[in-house]
Parts: C-alpha cells; structure tokens; sequence
C-alpha cells in the first residue's frame, strides 16, 4: 500500500566526479537546508563536527605536477545498509523509496550507526544546537532541529521530495524527471550532483549510471548505494578511466 | 547467663515491633506513589492525556476573538461585547480567514490588517477587543489617534518614529505538535473533501465546505467561544486515521 502511495520510486544520486572543482557550495547549500547546527572551531577541534555532505580532497602526484581531486561524499543510501540492522530502536530503515531513513524521535543516541558505517556520514549531536540570534530566523521550518543526544545524516532532502510529490498529486500528475533537486545538486554550478529516480529508465540518472566510468564507494562491503560516482576523466593519465577510481 | 539471653531476646523483638507500624505505613505510600504513576502513565498511554499534559486548555488570547459570531450560523448564547444579543452568527467558511489552508502545510492565522477591512467599519466603536485590533491594526494608535489624524502628523513634519507604531497581536498557539512532526494541512483537507464519509466529528451549526473537514482533528470550533483543543491529536490517532484510509504509514511521511 506504501509503496503504491509514493509511486515506486527509488531515489538516488549520480555524482561526476570529472564535473566536481571542490567549491563547496553544495556543503554551504546542505548546511543552510537541513538545520545543521554551526561547525565552531571548539568542536571541529574535537572531532564532532557536522556536515551532511563534506568534498574530500587529495594531491595526486609530486610537485610540481600536482594535481587535486575532489570527491562529495554524504549518506550513500545503501541499499545493503551497514548502519540498519545494528539499531536497536529501528530509528533507522530502508523505506519504500530507497531512502535510509533516520527517525529522529526514535533514536535513543547508542550511536552503533556512526560504527557501522564505512562512509563515516553519521553524526551524532553531542550538544544541544545553537545559532546566534541572527540567524534564529533562517532555520527551515520545514526540518527538524535536532535536539541533544540523537543521530542524523543526509536525508537527500526528503521534504523536498515530499513537498514536490504533494504538489504533483494535488495537480494529479505524475513527479516529473528533474522536479525534484536536494539542496546539494540544486547549488551545484557544474551539475556534478544529479538526483533523480533510478526505477525510471529514462530519467537523467539512470541514462548517467550507464556511463562506463561508474562505481560506488568502497563496494568491496557490498553495501550496494544509491549514490553512483562517475570516475574522473583524466587525459595525462596512462592508465584506463575505470580505474581511476581504485587510483589514490 | 540466661537473663542475659532474655534480656537480648526481647531487645532484639521490641526493635521490629516499633518498625512494623513505620514501614507498613510507608509501603502503603509507596504503593500510592506508584498507584498515582501507573494511573497517569495509562491515561497518557490510552491517548486521553489528564490536563496536567497540557491539552484540552485554552489560552486567554490577546484578543478575543469568538468563533462563535465568524463562523457559527447559530444564534448566540451569550451577549457580545456590543450588546447585540440577537446576533445570530455569520457563518463564515474556514478558509474567508485561513487562506493558506487549501493550498500549505499551515493554515494560516490573518494579518490584523486582514481583520480590518471588515473591522474599520463593523462593530462599535468602544468596545475594548476591537479597540485593540484597530490599535494593532494601525487605524487608530493607542493615542486614539485615527489613521487620517497620523498621517496629517506625518505630513506636519512630525518624526514617524514618535508616533506609535503596529504592533502585530502576539495569538497564542491552542493546537500544538512537537518539532519533530511535520503535519501538512493542504492534502488532508484535499482528501477529506473528496471523501466527505471519512469526516469525523460534528458539523452542527456549521456552514458548508471546509468546516466540516476541519471538525475531524478541531472539534466544531465554531461552537466554541475561546478554541480549545477537544483531540489528543497523538501519533496513534494520526496512524489509526492513515491505516483505515490507505495513507503511507511510512515515518518518513511525517517525521523528517
């Protein structure tokens, strides 16, 4: 019956890493969409700092023929999910649309999540979360603060897909390829980011993940994610660009 | 050597004698304490929450405002403020003051503004809630000072900031849900229009259209003088009224 209600999608993410020239908007767009509490320079000391979607950089090869890589990382959605089954409370799970979902009032803070997850996207709230006063007013209603001693992760911005399927229904038509973009992809200036529903062939996406470049992170863990990155396009290198990926 | 036991025998059995009234009094407390504890955690368990929780209050209103004269077709059973006790009510629809119900996830309280269209030319001139809606409003300030009379100022040369200003009426919130719940209005009402046999509650003395969709979590506010809140509007009726009609029971339908 769910899944009859939401349409059968199966939401998922193409990242082209050749796109990707590590300029953070995307981490600025999450931050602001999603409530997440401010990163001061006490707690990134600490290690406890949050950021849903984080651009990891490496050097490739000697001076001076350096050369940086970047790479967006956030929840990988796994299908095979690492992090679902060691929940005690089921405060996380994999719904109807591919999504893992993180249940805020559920979690009870045991944070065997953020041990099980290899992609390290997991963050727990150490502390009750506080903004200045300026900018009280910017939070988005239409997301939850979390409070003290509770996980959280990238959500791929699930009220936009729930505010686009209301819109779509109240309309009586179907969500339309592209209708719906997280606060990442829509804030991406070279369309690295791309979301969209893998369960329609012929969206953008699913035509994207067919690219010979393809591969998931870490997939000797078979966590199976719904995040594809397209390998980067390198024409100095020797080397195929479907190892690119296995390259450090 | 046997006085000596005697004598410890009934030491060692007057001790428990005066404890036995001390505790058998305490247990019975104890046992009441938990008594008490076990009754409010059922109560709150069976979603008939005691008012110690918080709902089925009403809250004093900056203004106010009876839904009673808006809304109700109903003749009024108590006097108005402007005497006209054989007012019958306007039965206004829901959504004349909460627009944005139809079409957002709130339904939307009007702008003071809003109240005055109506308001700088209905009702009498002294009575005390209006006065403060028309102060709020801007029509008059709390100098009694008409909005021609502010702007004749203003025009004289008079620095605005002297005057005094709208101030927005400070409602207070009857029915509230915690942060971590997102409740849309707009496809609920949707639904609950096509499907008018899924509507619970009561519709008496209410007009046509969105009242009686709304009366399935509000009660039949148009009967109530100061709203209150008549559901527990709890997480179990919300999955119980999902369940029977095929909405996602999914979390992330309303937690996220």
């Amino acid at each position: 019956m769910t899944s009859a209600n939401f349409g059968g999608h199966n939401w998922g993410m193409v990242v082209d890493i050749d796109k990707c020239i590590g300029c953070q908007a995307c981490v600025i767009a999450c931050q602001a969409e999603n409530n997440v509490p401010l990163n001061t320079q006490d707690r990134v000391e600490r290690g406890r700092s949050i950021s849903w979607i984080r651009i990891e950089r490496y050097w490739e090869g000697d001076f001076p023929d350096t050369k940086a890589r970047f790479i967006p990382i956030m929840c990988q959605h796994c299908e095979n999910a690492p992090c679902e089954p060691v929940c005690p409370v089921f405060a996380t799970y994999h719904n109807s649309e591919g999504l893992n979902v993180q249940v805020y009032n559920r979690c009870v803070g045991t944070r065997y999540c953020a041990n099980g997850c290899p992609y390290i996207v997991r963050f727990f709230n150490y502390w009750e979360p506080v903004w200045p006063e300026t900018l009280r007013n910017h939070l988005n209603p239409d997301v939850t603060v979390r409070s003290r001693g509770i996980m959280e992760k990238c959500s791929f911005c699930v009220h936009r897909i729930r505010r686009a399927t209301r819109t779509a229904r109240s309309q009586d038509r179907q969500l339309l390829d592209g209708e719906i973009q997280t606060a990442c992809s829509s804030a991406c200036p070279t369309s690295a980011l791309n979301f969209g529903n893998f369960n329609d062939p012929n969206s953008k996406v699913s035509t994207m993940r067919k690219d010979q470049r393809h591969y998931t992170l870490l997939d000797q863990f078979a966590t199976e994610p719904n995040v594809i990155y397209l390998a980067k396009v390198d024409t100095d290198r020797k080397v195929g660009a479907g190892e690119a990926a296995s390259h450090g | 050597m046997a006085s000596d036991n005697e004598g410890s025998k009934n030491k060692s059995s007057s001790l428990p004698k005066l404890l036995i009234p001390v505790l058998g009094i305490g247990g019975l407390g104890v046992m009441a304490v938990m008594g008490i504890v076990a009754a409010f955690v059922f109560t709150g368990w069976l979603g008939q929450p005691v008012p110690v929780l918080g709902f089925e209050q009403t809250f004093d209103q900056p203004i106010n405002f009876p839904h009673t004269i808006h809304a109700s077709t109903k003749q009024l059973d108590y006097v108005p403020a402007d005497g006209l006790s054989t007012m019958e009510g306007l039965g206004l629809d829901c959504t004349f003051c909460h627009r944005t119900v139809t079409t957002q996830a709130n339904a939307g309280v009007p702008p003071v503004a809003f109240c005055a269209t109506c308001h700088q030319a209905i009702g009498a001139a002294d009575n005390p809630e209006l006065i403060i809606l028309r102060d709020a409003a801007n029509l008059t300030n709390s100098k009694g000072q008409s909005a021609a009379q502010i702007e004749e100022l203003l025009d004289s040369g008079v620095a605005a900031e002297k005057l005094d200003g709208p101030e927005p009426v400070n409602w207070k919130r009857v029915h509230r849900l915690p942060d971590h719940v997102r409740f849309v209005h707009e496809p609920h009402i949707r639904y609950l229009t096509q499907n008018p046999g899924e509507i619970k509650g009561t519709t008496d003395g209410v007009t046509e259209g969105a009242a009686g969709v709304c009366s399935t979590c509000h009660g039949n506010v148009a009967a109530m003088k100061q709203v209150e809140q008549v559901e527990p509007l709890k997480m179990g009726q919300c999955v119980d009224c999902h369940r029977d009609n095929g909405a996602p029971t999914d979390c992330v339908a309303c937690h996220y």
